[in-house]
């Protein structure tokens, strides 16, 4: 029995290993076709090296095989990824394809790997090896999904620009997934040469490329066992057919395609979606003794961003003219403005997701320029949410914020493969710090639930909490309030207020003149790039100019309740003056309610 | 001159392969991989109904593009419409479409089996004329007219019909077209018919250049498609047919001067130099991102 199928036993193995390299790159969200390409070149290579005795007398030489087609992967998947990293979607699985071609051409082409006809390898693989192999492989995925890489892995995949400004390096992560993945193809590539004894590159081509891909994506790629289901599924699949006495050439293509549009149409996960398993991160940890240590932040007053004259123009339209601005650590500064006035361009210029055209602008220490590249400004320690909201919507809200935390959390990975215990304590540390924030702006009972099925509102507040988890110096809201009714929103005034006391300087874009009025301590106004005013509220509220940008302006919705606000505002002065009084005098007791790290 | 006439025969019948391929990739956003088995079960199709019918070439070509429309049809019902608005849609497509050409491929291997099969010798005309020096078969002239002219009417009707409108804005944002009252459905379901009808006859048109046909001819073509689209400029139609040709002549004078075997280095070879160099492609525009 084992000896009739110990053949197939392998190849689901070695397939499954295949698979685990489309794996480690469809989990980063990038669609690469080079893993058999580069499979080959590590058998083929590996042929060059391997000894026929052991080395030294003690090194078996399927180890020196496998040590150097993995090397080969991982330096032929860099060199290939510097041109390439930079495709998205469907031209990086072209490029890749291409690339993949090009080396079963080259190869067909060289003498010394016999060509088409072929080339013989000796027998060194067998079920045990090929079985250890997965293991290891499959171990790897594992203690890697849930690391502080994985979760970066997972973040690029569902939204790159959100990533980069949680302080990720998207292209190194990139990268990192598809040097990873071009080790696991080496080493299926010299363990299926040595295992089936004969290979000639053209059993390297894009339907082998294609097969893989299929067993990963029909394994599904939300779960480390995915690809091993996978493999076994449509390894498995031909030979019960056999065993069932099906033997028309037709009739296996058929039943298989059937079935892989089955599994395609209905199981969205793929076969491992329908596994039931044990969420990691879904449970808070709110006991603040297990709050990582975190560094203070700058002391208040402290200057963290000046703009000198920064401007955007976009061909000749200019969005942003010549903007002055300072906020300091501890401020709330409003920006508000007609639709229109260039205010997320400001914002993104400060964030360094838009390069300024004109002027100069320094950020916690670092220059924007053309060059700067916003996951360093989110590293000094920049945070920012955006107007159209952006999270990672099919992962859970705590899960979110554990990404907001990339930057104050240390990598684990290579810890969780030794299961040191430190390991398990900087983990919990950044499930703690990520519960804080949840606690904080109101989202601790909905941690578990994936974001993108949160109600407009919540999805804003997690938006700030995943800000919030990277321990900003400075917090760009955009929009905060979008979509909130009056009491969330005043909740939310009280928030901004409450972070502003710890020390953060807060730049707030908001349309709700009324809640800016009482919650900044100093705002500008933009209309058509240009700053018309900037001052204490009182002053603003009062300026003439400013209720004629809103008045003046196309008449949206928003625009028009700013205005008449704006109007209301100079009759009721006064009262405006005692609410934002009676507000400040609010905060202290609302901070203490609110959060739980004060506590520490 | 007889160089460039073969490679201009070649690259019209890869362009017209590649334009229905990118005319789903431009409109719809999805990279459809069973066009490769709709461009075999054309070519074996087609061989079919001349080899029982003896049906002339000019009630051929449009049998087979209203057999490749039906598929284009079962196609998109099948493997793409169940999946609108999953958000892995991109790789399911993929996947599904995949699974759906295999199903393509096993039916042909059932009805026809795995060899290859050709066109009755005597079919058709065999009259070689003589063009700027170089002889040519009427046949190929034939093909390219069909070809060309097949193009030209697509462009046309993407361009200035109805129809064509309604697609182009699909493909600026489907949503809003279905706010506007465009039936998204039916348009997809055309897209597809039209560009599965010329993947159909690109198969008979390749099958009569080549006069041989096997379960495995829509790989390599696909493969050459691919690059074809990506140097035309994804979704780009002119691109589509000026890629075509330029890899046409590209291979035609590669195997003249560097040897068949490093034939298709040179399709590769360009793809990606185009990747890296110039990712729209040379007609394509290049999109901007959005924050």
């Amino acid at each position: 029995m084992l000896v009739e199928y110990s053949s197939l036993i392998t190849l689901i193995a070695l397939t499954a290993i295949l698979a685990f390299s489309f794996y480690a790159v469809l989990i980063a969200g990038q669609l690469s076709l080079a893993q058999v390409g580069l499979a080959s070149l590590a058998a083929f290579t590996a042929s060059l090296v391997v000894p026929d005795e052991p080395l030294f007398g003690f090194i078996p030489p399927l180890v020196i095989g496998i040590v150097f087609g993995m090397c080969v992967g991982v330096i032929a998947a860099f060199i290939l990824g510097l041109p390439v990293i930079r495709l998205r979607g469907v031209f990086l699985a072209i490029a890749t394809l291409a690339f993949g071609e090009m080396v079963r051409i080259f190869l067909i082409n060289q003498t010394w790997t016999n060509g088409a006809q072929g080339m013989s390898f000796p027998k060194l693989v067998g079920i045990g090896t090929a079985w250890i192999a997965l293991a290891v492989v499959a171990f790897w995925f594992w203690r890697l999904s849930g690391s502080r890489m994985g979760r970066a892995f997972a973040a690029i995949r569902e939204d790159e620009l959100a990533a980069t400004t949680m302080g990720i390096d998207v292209p190194r992560y990139r990268m990192a997934s598809f040097v990873i993945a071009g080790a696991v193809a080496g080493l299926y590539g010299v363990l299926l040469a040595y295992f089936s004894r004969f290979a000639d590159p053209n059993e390297f081509s894009f339907t082998a490329a294609i097969d893989g891909l299929v067993t990963a994506v029909v394994g599904g790629v939300t779960f480390f066992i995915g690809p091993v289901l996978g493999s076994v599924f449509l390894s498995v699949l031909p030979e019960l057919q056999r065993v069932l006495g099906i033997n028309a050439g037709w009739i296996r293509p058929t039943i298989s395609g059937v079935l892989l549009l089955v599994v395609i149409l209905f199981l969205p996960g793929g076969l491992s979606g329908l596994i039931p398993r044990r969420k990691s991160a879904k449970r808070l940890i709110s006991d603040p003794a297990e709050l990582p240590a975190l560094p203070d932040l700058l002391e208040f007053g402290t200057e963290l961003v000046r703009l000198q004259s920064l401007g955007k123009s976009y061909g000749g339209v200019h969005a942003v003219r010549s903007v002055d601005l300072t906020v300091n650590a501890g401020e709330i500064l409003g920006l508000i403005g007609p639709n229109g006035a260039g205010k997320t361009t400001l914002v993104n210029m400060v964030t360094a997701l838009t390069a300024p055209s004109t002027g100069t602008g320094t950020v916690l220490g670092i220059n924007l320029t053309g060059n700067t590249k916003a996951h360093r400004l989110a590293q000094a320690g920049v945070a920012r949410t955006f107007q159209q909201i952006k999270l990672f919507n099919r992962l859970s809200a705590l899960e979110n914020v554990l990404v907001g935390g990339y930057r104050i959390t240390r990598d684990t990975l290579l810890r969780r493969l030794l299961f040191l215990p430190s390991a398990r304590r900087w983990e919990r540390e950044a499930v703690a710090m990520a519960s804080a924030q949840l606690i904080r702006v109101g989202l601790g009972d909905k941690a578990a639930n994936a974001a993108g099925d949160l109600s407009y509102g919540d999805q804003r507040r997690l938006e700030i909490a995943r800000a919030l988890a990277s321990h900003p110096s400075l917090l760009v809201l955009d929009e905060p309030a979008a979509g909130m009714n009056h009491v969330e929103a005043a909740r939310l005034s009280e928030l901004i207020r409450s972070l502003a006391a710890d020390g953060i300087a807060v730049l707030v874009i908001e349309h709700n003149v009324r809640m800016m009025l009482a919650t900044c301590d100093r705002i500008m106004v933009l209309n058509f790039g240009e700053v018309i005013a900037s001052g204490k509220p009182a002053e603003i509220a009062r300026d003439p100019r400013v209720l004629e940008a809103y008045l003046g302006s196309s008449g949206s919705d928003e625009d028009a309740e700013a205005a008449s606000v704006l109007a209301a505002e100079d009759l009721a002065e006064t009262t405006a003056q005692s609410v934002r009084d009676h507000d400040r005098s609010q905060t202290p007791g609302a901070t203490d309610a609110t959060e739980p790290e004060d506590n520490r | 001159m007889q160089l460039f006439l073969d490679g201009i025969f070649l690259g019209s019948i890869y362009a017209l392969f590649a334009i229905g391929f990118t005319l789903v990739f431009g409109i719809l956003d999805r990279l459809n991989l069973a066009h490769a088995a709709v461009f075999t079960a054309g070519a074996l199709v087609g061989i079919e109904i001349v080899t029982r019918f003896g049906v002339p070439i000019w009630l051929l070509i449009p049998i087979v593009l209203v057999f490749g429309a039906v598929l284009g049809i079962l196609i998109e019902r099948i493997a793409f419409r169940p999946l609108a608005g999953r958000h892995d849609a991109h790789f399911a497509g993929l996947i599904s479409s995949i699974a759906f050409g295999a199903i393509i491929l096993s039916l042909m291997q059932a009805l026809y089996g795995a060899d290859t099969r050709r066109f009755p010798t005597d079919a058709f005309t065999r009259v070689r004329v003589e063009i700027l020096g170089a002889t040519v078969s009427l046949l190929q002239v034939i093909i390219l007219v069909i070809s060309v002219s097949l193009m030209i009417v697509l462009t046309w009707l993407v361009a200035k019909s109805k129809l064509g409108r309604g697609m182009r804005t699909i493909a600026e944002n489907p949503h809003a077209a279905a706010v506007l009252g465009l039936n998204v459905g039916r348009i997809s379901s055309t897209t597809f018919a039209l560009s599965s009808a010329l993947g159909a006859v690109a198969g008979v048109l390749f099958t009569l250049n080549v006069n041989a046909a096997s379960l495995g001819i829509g790989h390599a073509v696909e493969l050459k498609a691919l690059a074809v689209i990506i140097v035309g400029g994804m979704g780009s139609l002119p691109g589509a047919l000026i890629g075509g040709l330029i890899l046409g002549l590209a291979e035609v004078l590669a195997v003249n001067y560097i040897g068949s075997s490093w034939r298709d280095m040179v399709a590769f070879g360009l793809l990606f130099l185009i990747l890296i160099l110039r990712p729209q492609g040379l007609f394509g525009a290049r999109k901007t991102r959005e924050v």
